[in-house]
């Protein structure tokens, strides 16, 4: 659920699909249950049971402006409310113009124990049907930001913002992050000894339902449910009987990671060097895994060193980071312009 | 690496891990508490010729190595190992324990008294309850059939070892972390040995007929109508000692009660050995002769009815005692699979105070299982003693979840070349609960190998688990391959365990592995959960059943396994630790 505050300051920073060029005084939600409400700029009211339960300036803001830029067009959108909760909906009316999944902006965070700062200001925004790749030395802070976006316990945000699907991420447990349709494919998975795949996975899959309002699946159900994912992902069965990570293989993993992954069902998927560490035959399998669990209504942000992952899954976008920070977007020529020169070509085309 | 000459037999002793949970160990780690010890996988390999005189040549499988480690190691101090601050939590956890328990001007008399050569006078409670004992066995029981004169043997022999020893304190070493005297505070009753009435609890047990051969002590004597032993076959016998007639006087299965309190050389004493001896009314047989292998498991099991403990509100002020006792002989070649369970009947206090003997004979094998659910007011203190002969294999799997305090020596010891030796233990300590393990293994003679893993829980502050395991390795058990690994989970501020791993190794030609660590849950497998959406509480519970799973799914009855696994996920649930919902483990 949104908090009310939340709500307001992602629709005056233009967050959650509001489109730039705004068209009306004031963006309406009424009690009814789902309004139509062209917006231009001025003051966004949100109103639940005739009572305003907020408004807010819409400035020309600086991220409007380069949405602006990035989107090219406008579009009206879907306010829907109820007594408990707000959604933003955006209907896209042109092509290229699709729902906001992830938008984080100016993030900053310190490792939790030493202050340590590692991410320092990273802006990205991600729309449903994109891939991004993220690229960067060792220690750029690549693996910080999924993990601060996860929730990571080692990590404290300082700074920014992160919106998913229209929800403030840094409001939600870990847990319930992953209700929300986020994953993170961990670059190091941890074993878990003890616990087999099954029960894990099940209990996985189940949390997910139960924060849908879904009924649990029983143990046979479950079976049945995960065999297809299995057969689609051209997993053993015998994958299950296994504790989970216990030792497997670098490719056992990065593939379990991708069967966690389709079970869970995820709207967004962080890929953490899911290539690494993998044969090129065990790299296609992963890789053609996850172009199969593509969606038109999903997302990918992956993160990789090479050339060879972003050319199974094509990137709309490639980003390269330095110092905790997004210093350069582009799009696939980019990385081949890394694998040619390497970092510093890319860096000292930057200025 | 490095290399090292020591002169004499170069013992590698030691491994002193004492941690509790909160004050002491966050003074050297922030949140993880993942310290005391952690030296996985050592090798030790010993080369060298000499008579008495021996290179040693460590090689550390993390290929650490701190200097004069080794000096501190042969002064018995693993403990010193990496984490400088270990000492101070050994030191804090010793204060702790010495300012706990003394201060009684007894307390002091009995130090001044263990500190002077001659004992000084008589134990006067010890020869109090040997009296008690000693009457507590009916004069038609000191019958002539050949197993009772065995038995009255055993009596007249214990009493004397009984006497020369001393109720112990925690300046024996073997009782330095574990609390005994408080029963000297208590009034012991032996168990009468005319029969209890005895609820209907088999059924309970679950355990059928068609899966196991029964025999049931009730307080200590076997109860004919519970035992179910029809169907054995091959001169096979499970039954009272009591019961062996003149009949079969020189047969192989008299010969059998040879073994009958007469353990290995070099069998550690202990005074609850001969008390048991002493108090011994009955003895349960399990006799496998030459190649016979038993076609069901033996259950055995252990009821205490409780009859004359009480207690005064939450205050025990008597104790029942039961000394039950039982033999387990498979003859060279022969198979026994022997499940010990323990049980009492609900709420009551009461003392069993076990031996179990196993004499696993050339190529033979014998598995294990032992179940300890006592009531929480009980005592539980329990011998094994196996010896193994050349080719032979012991396999043990233990579950303590029950009592009090329930102390465990077990002690297994090497009879010839090639045996094969498997511990697996696992124990839950939660509120005002003691468990206790100290397991001995010594190996005299080539290419034995051995495995022990052992697991603790504690859950509660005034809980508390101890673990003492010692592997000898002499100097003819060339090519030894022993491995040993201890793991504690602690789960709550002030949780004590002390674990204390030694290997000392004498050949100079062996594989010893060991590891100990103590720790709280892992917070990266936490996160893990939590990052794919399960709630913390779910985690840990998953986490903890899964802890103690590793030993629990080495049951080899089912109907055990589960049995147990409801146990401990009922006590974790009641102390609120975990979630007994989850799915793990069923
Ligand atoms: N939990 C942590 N504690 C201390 N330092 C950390 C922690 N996590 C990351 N760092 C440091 O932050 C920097 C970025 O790490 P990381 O995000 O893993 O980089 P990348 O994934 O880009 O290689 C590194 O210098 C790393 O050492
Ligand atoms: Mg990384």
């Amino acid at each position: 659920m949104v908090s009310r505050s939340s709500f307001c300051q992602r629709f005056a920073a233009g967050v959650g699909g509001l489109p730039t060029s705004i068209r009306n005084g004031a963006a309406r939600a009424g009690d009814v249950g789902r309004a139509r409400v062209p917006v231009v700029a001025g003051r966004v009211q949100l109103r639940e049971k005739g009572v305003l339960v907020c408004g807010e300036e819409v400035g020309s803001l600086k991220t409007q402006s380069r949405r602006r830029w990035r989107e090219g067009s406008s579009s009206s959108v879907t306010v829907s409310t109820n007594a408990m909760s707000a959604q933003l909906e955006e209907e896209p009316a042109a092509k290229g113009e699709a729902r906001v999944i992830l938008e984080v902006q100016g993030l900053r965070a310190v490792v939790a124990d030493t202050r340590q700062e590692i991410l320092n200001g990273v802006d990205l925004v991600i729309r449903e049907g994109e891939v991004h790749a993220i690229m960067g030395k060792n220690g750029s802070g690549k693996s910080t930001l999924s993990k601060v976006l996860v929730g990571h316990p080692d990590y404290e945000v300082t700074g920014g913002t992160a919106i998913f699907k229209g929800e403030n991420l840094f409001d939600k447990e870990p847990e319930e992050r992953s209700h929300c349709g986020l994953f993170l494919s961990f670059q190091s998975p941890v074993e878990i000894p003890g616990v087999s795949n099954m029960d894990f996975l099940r209990m996985a899959c189940n949390a997910r339902r139960n924060a849908r309002g879904l009924e649990e699946l029983g143990p046979l159900e479950f079976y049945g449910f995960v065999a297809e994912k299995l057969t689609a992902l051209n997993m053993d069965p015998r994958f299950l009987d296994r504790n989970v990570n216990e030792g497997f293989s670098g490719g056992e993993k990065k593939r379990n990671e991708i069967l966690q992954l389709s079970v869970l069902e995820a709207d967004m998927a962080i890929l953490d060097e899911i290539d690494s560490g993998l044969d090129i035959d065990a790299l296609r399998d992963v890789a053609n895994a996850v172009v199969g669990l593509k969606k038109d209504n999903n997302a990918i942000l992956m993160i990789t060193h090479y050339q060879r992952l972003l050319d199974y899954i094509m990137p709309t976008y490639v980003h390269i980071m330095e110092a905790g920070r997004i210093v350069k977007t582009g799009d696939m020529s980019l990385a081949a312009q890394l694998e040619a020169g390497g970092y510093n070509a890319v860096q000292a085309m930057k200025m | 690496m490095a290399m090292a000459a020591a002169t004499g037999s170069a013992g590698v002793t030691g491994a002193l891990a004492s941690s509790r949970q909160g004050a002491a160990v966050s003074r050297i780690s922030s949140h993880k508490c993942f310290v005391p010890v952690n030296f996985a996988a050592q090798r030790f390999r010993a080369t060298g010729k000499g008579i008495g005189n021996f290179v040693i040549r460590l090689e550390f499988a993390l290929g650490f190595f701190m200097p004069g480690l080794l000096e501190r190691w042969l002064n018995g101090w693993y403990g010193q190992l990496g984490v400088g601050t270990r000492a101070t939590i050994a030191e804090a956890v010793k204060s702790e324990a010495s300012g706990a328990v003394s201060g009684s001007l007894r307390d002091q008399a009995e130090a001044s008294f263990s500190l002077s050569k001659d004992p000084g006078g008589p134990d006067f409670f010890l020869l109090d309850l040997a009296e008690k004992l000693e009457n507590s066995v009916p004069s038609e029981e000191q019958g002539d059939s050949l197993g009772a004169r065995a038995l009255a043997e055993l009596r007249y022999k214990s009493a004397e070892q009984a006497l020369n020893l001393r109720w112990p304190t925690n300046k024996d070493e073997a009782y330095r972390f574990t609390d005994v005297r408080f029963l000297k505070n208590l009034d012991i009753a032996p168990t009468p040995a005319q029969p209890a009435s005895v609820p209907n609890f088999e059924s309970e047990l679950g355990l059928g007929e068609t899966e196991a051969f029964r025999l049931v002590f009730v307080d200590g004597v076997i109860s004919e109508s519970l035992s179910k032993v029809e169907g054995l076959s091959g001169g096979a016998y499970v039954g009272s000692v009591c019961k062996i007639t003149a009949d079969s006087a020189g047969s192989a299965l008299s010969q059998a009660l040879e073994y009958l309190g007469k353990p290995a050389a070099g069998t550690q004493d202990d005074l609850f050995t001969f008390l048991n001896g002493l108090g011994v009314q009955d003895a349960g047989l399990v006799f496998a002769p030459k190649g016979v292998q038993l076609s069901k498991p033996i259950h055995v099991v252990y009821y205490s009815t409780g009859r004359g403990g009480s207690k005064d509100g939450e205050e025990v002020t008597s104790i029942s005692l039961a000394t039950p006792r039982l033999l387990v002989v498979a003859e060279s070649g022969a198979r026994v699979e022997i499940i010990e369970q323990f049980v009492g009947a609900p709420d009551q206090v009461y003392w069993t105070n076990q031996v179990c003997e196993i004499y696993v004979a050339n190529g033979a094998e014998v598995s294990h299982s032992c179940s300890q659910e006592q009531e929480r007011s009980a005592v539980h203190i329990k011998q094994t003693h196996v010896s193994q002969g050349e080719k032979s294999t012991y396999k043990l799997v233990e579950a303590e979840v029950g009592g009090r305090l329930s102390r465990h020596n077990l002690q297994v010891i090497q009879l010839g070349s090639d045996t094969q030796t498997e511990f697996s233990t696992f124990s839950l300590s939660s509120k005002r609960q003691v468990q206790d393990l100290h397991s001995r293994l010594v190996l005299d003679h080539p290419r034995g190998i051995s495995r022990q893993i052992h697991k603790c829980i504690v859950t509660h502050r005034l809980g508390q688990a101890v673990f003492d395991g010692n592997v000898k390795v002499n100097r003819f058990a060339q090519q030894t391959d022993a491995g040993q690994l201890s793991r504690s989970l602690l789960l709550a501020q002030g949780a004590t365990v002390n674990v204390k791993p030694n290997l000392q190794i004498i050949a100079d030609d062996v594989k010893c592995t060991h590891g100990a660590a103590i720790s709280d849950l892992e917070e990266e497998q936490l996160f893990y959960f939590q990052a794919r959406g399960i709630d913390p509480l779910t985690a840990r519970s998953a986490l903890v059943f899964s802890f103690g799973a590793e030993v629990l799914q080495s049951f080899g009855n089912d109907y055990l396994k589960k049995r147990l696994e409801r146990l401990v996920k009922s006590s974790l649930a009641t102390d609120g630790v975990v979630n007994p919902n989850v799915p793990v483990g069923q």
